[in-house]
């Protein structure tokens, strides 16, 4: 078992490297044209790309990473102004498919999207199914009600009490982590609740139903700016989580043209520039990276 | 309040609400289509159709609707098939729903009461025209409920299809909170247009139901039938008919309309030989040898399971026999010989039950629940020997005057007495020009005082030279009309010949307990 796993291992080091290689072994002036987009460059570079139109998926209810603006239909976000900012670098056109959160994964592995764009975190089992270009990592922010009446300054605090999390998000494992530390500690476990969109558990916040959502940084400043005599938030920690960018394992060329982009976008400032317009912290910018393991 | 109206007019709502719809409406059609034919599967006696159409319905009903949805979306698509997301919608739902209305539409049809199919089956009306005109319009009353119920839930499970891109009401709604939080407001305009929706539903629901309900006395109706009921039998009965025709005399309309009555007078017309039928283990026919001669009046007596009904229902073929000939004019009715001896049905029964030209009048009347007098009459005629309505509707207008009941002609049967109905059910027999009349008890299932009108008109059939084989337990009728009495008991013939014989001097122990029997129940009444 250990030989096999070792053999796996030195298999993936070789894969890595051999991709390493292509990347730096390309010539000087290439590197050059990577920092500044050339969409013209794109039917020549990527040919399987040629005249295609890129379907993305992506949540339309989860702000500030992707939503629409009533009473216009237009998407927006920084999920969704990010893909237009790396499509246009590689003068691609894309579409938009608006589906709920769930439904999105699953239609990405069948190829029913190219690539899925909503707020998605790398994890090894993913990897399994799809690719990953990774730009961001997460944070996630305990909410709470308006003056915080259970007290909860860290997730440590949460241990008997009634916390919500996104259904089968890293949000909700959290939770049973702590839940499990709690008991070890001989506390009472976390009473876990599960929700389908962030909304829904703000919902159950407001009701009275939840005393914690953990929920994403960014989505919960925007709640919170949306909220302000509702809501507040109790703590903030930066986890391990690199969100990225999915694209169905049979698009090979597609993931290394979105890597190029991602690789240019940070390079010269974008990203972070709306990072900030959405009121995400520009910190949380990791330099891109493709995973498929 | 203003708020929701704002979101209640938003075009982001209202074109979710039109996306509802038009899925809604195209997977409510399909589904209804193939839930039919389901239903068909699961009543067909083919065990093959049957299993197959009852594991597709405990599939699609057991497995989670949206979990279909994922499959069609996502599993497809490895074996080649990508739909698009309204596509795999409309055939998602159109698929789950098609089980769910199988169900409700095999209930609604064995729901419709068998006399109805016995009776077109005797009219010569094929399978598929006793569905489309005699079943189904029936079902439709008991359908509608369960249909309308669907069509309700089919509406406001659309929402689940946002897993699968699409942008119906619900996900507007969600994708509009995502941003403003406004869950009440938004939510409650959401709900409003869905409770629009499906009021249109509840409303055309309603009106379907009223179309369909055949039962429904309309106010001028009503008051009609009570004046008619108040006059006294005799005088509106005999009146002329409502658009000036003469009453005309019986024996010669049913001349005029059956134009082969009285051509080769006195041949052999109906031949049974060693007829056997046997239902399980119970032998009910034990081999019958029968002629009937054209123009001929046979009355079969006997005590109740005694074969009478069954003769007559295998001589039109209604009931296949187990072994033996029965010829129609020298002509098998719907069996192909077999070798050695036996008989099969052959594929295109209800065709040769046409071209046998054999009418058969019901104990129970077994009209058309859903269609005027009038329309009973014209139905076989114009659906099956593609007679011109307009021709029809003369000849049965016609008929319906000369057994009096002209008036009558728009009323459904439930507004008739059932001396009245019987007679409708005479006329609607005779309305297909038959060349022999089998009659099952026409009088058994009338109060007293109505069985004389109905055997008048089986008198007038008499003299109109029409052959007849009716059972009967009217001694004195049978006495009046009968070239000869049948008299059968366990299976067999003990005697026949003239009533002066068989009626007056009786020979087998048998027949003169029957005699005694019914003539006392017989004098009783009078």
């Amino acid at each position: 078992m250990r030989i096999f796993d070792l053999v796996t291992r030195l298999v993936k080091l070789v894969g890595s490297a051999a991709v390493c290689a292509v990347v730096i072994g390309v010539p000087a002036p290439d590197v050059q044209a990577q920092e500044k987009c050339d969409p013209a460059a794109t039917p020549t570079k990527y040919p399987s790309l040629k005249g295609k139109t890129i379907s993305m998926g992506q949540s339309p209810t989860s702000p500030p990473y992707a939503f629409i603006e009533p009473p216009s239909e237009e998407h927006t976000g920084f999920d969704t102004d990010m893909a237009r900012e790396l499509f246009k670098c590689l003068g691609l056109k894309f579409e938009i498919k608006a589906g709920k959160w769930s439904g999105l994964l699953p239609a990405l592995i069948a190829g029913q999207t190219d690539i899925m764009w909503s707020n998605l975190f790398y994890t090894p089992p993913r990897a399994e199914q799809v690719d990953f270009v990774t730009y961001r990592i997460n944070a996630t922010s305990g909410l709470v009600q308006k003056g915080n009446p259970k007290k909860v300054s860290a997730l440590e605090d949460v241990c008997g009490l009634r916390a919500t999390g996104g259904l089968g998000t890293v949000e909700e494992a959290a939770f049973r982590e702590q839940s499990k530390k709690c008991e070890a500690a001989g506390k009472k476990p976390v009473e876990i609740l599960q929700h389908q969109e962030n909304t829904a558990g703000i919902r159950l916040l407001a009701t009275d139903r939840a005393d914690v959502q953990l929920l994403d940084t960014g989505a919960s400043g925007f709640m919170v700016k949306k909220m302000p005599n509702e809501l507040e938030i109790a703590f903030t920690t930066k986890t391990q989580f690199k969100v990225a960018v999915g694209i169905n394992k049979n698009l090979p060329e597609l993931r290394q043209a979105i890597f190029d982009a991602m690789k240019i976008l940070q390079a010269n400032g974008t990203q972070k520039q709306l990072m900030e317009k959405y009121g995400i912290d520009p910190e949380l910018q990791i330099p891109t990276e493709i995973l498929t393991k | 309040m203003f708020d929701i109206l704002g979101y209640l007019a938003s075009p982001a709502l209202l074109n979710g609400a039109a996306l509802t719809i038009q899925i809604a409406a195209v997977s409510l059609v399909a589904g209804l289509a193939l839930g039919l034919l389901l239903a068909l599967m699961r009543l067909s006696g083919n065990s093959v159709l049957n299993s197959v159409a009852w594991s597709y319905i405990w599939l699609m009903r057991g497995t989670p609707l949206l979990l279909q949805l994922v499959f069609l979306f996502n599993v497809l698509p490895s074996v080649g098939i990508k739909l698009d997301p309204i596509s795999t919608a409309i055939i998602g739902f159109a698929l789950n729903e098609a089980a769910f209305a199988a169900e409700i539409i095999r209930g609604s049809i064995l729901s419709v009461n068998r006399s109805q199919i016995i009776a077109a089956a005797a009219l010569g009306m094929p399978s598929l025209l006793t569905l489309r005109r005699v079943i189904l319009p029936q079902a439709m009353r008991p359908m509608l409920p369960g249909i309308g119920n669907q069509t309700i839930s089919l509406i406001k499970s659309t929402s689940i299809a946002s897993v699968i891109f699409v942008n119906e009401l619900t996900f507007r709604a969600e994708q509009i909170v995502g941003h403003n939080f406004q869950f009440f407001k938004v939510f409650t305009a959401a709900a409003l247009i869905y409770l629009a929706m499906t009021s249109a539903v509840a409303i055309l629901q309603a009106l379907l139901e009223k179309h369909f309900d055949y039962f429904r006395e309309t106010a001028a109706a009503t008051k009609q039938s009570h004046a008619s009921e108040a006059a006294p039998a005799a005088l509106t009965e005999a009146a002329s008919t409502p658009n000036g025709a003469k009453k005309e005399e019986l024996p010669a309309l049913i001349r005029d309309v059956c134009s082969d009555l009285g051509e080769q007078s006195g041949q052999d017309f109906v031949v049974c030989r060693n007829v056997q039928k046997s239902y399980g283990n119970r032998e009910i026919l034990k081999g019958v040898d029968f002629t009937v001669k054209r123009g001929e009046v046979v009355v079969l007596m006997g005590p109740s399971g005694s074969g009478k009904s069954t003769l007559l229902r295998l001589i039109n073929h209604l009931e296949a026999m187990d072994w033996g000939e029965i010829l129609v004019d020298g002509r098998t009715v719907g069996y192909e010989q077999l070798p050695g001896g036996g008989w099969k049905p052959v594929r295109r029964l209800a065709q040769a039950r046409a071209e046998a030209r054999i009418s058969m009048v019901f104990q129970q009347f077994n009209l058309f629940e859903h269609l005027t007098a009038l329309e009973n009459i014209v139905e076989a005629p114009v659906r099956v020997y593609g007679t011109p309505p307009k021709e029809a509707e003369a000849i049965a207008r016609r008929l319906l005057a000369s057994v009096g009941l002209a008036q009558h002609a728009d009323h459904h049967p439930h507004r008739l007495s059932g001396g009245q109905q019987q007679r409708v059910a005479i006329a609607r027999a005779l309305a297909v020009s038959p060349r022999v009349m089998l009659f099952d008890e026409p009088t058994s299932a009338l109060d007293p005082e109505l069985v004389g009108d109905v055997l008048n008109v089986i008198r007038g059939l008499a003299e109109a030279g029409m052959t007849m084989i009716v059972v009967t337990h009217e001694v004195r009728f049978a006495r009046d009309v009968a070239d000869r009495i049948v008299f059968m008991d366990g299976g067999v013939i003990v005697e026949e010949g003239p009533p002066s014989a068989v009626l007056d001097n009786p020979q087998q122990e048998r027949t003169k307990q029957f005699l005694r029997t019914v003539t006392q129940s017989d004098l009783q009444p009078a």
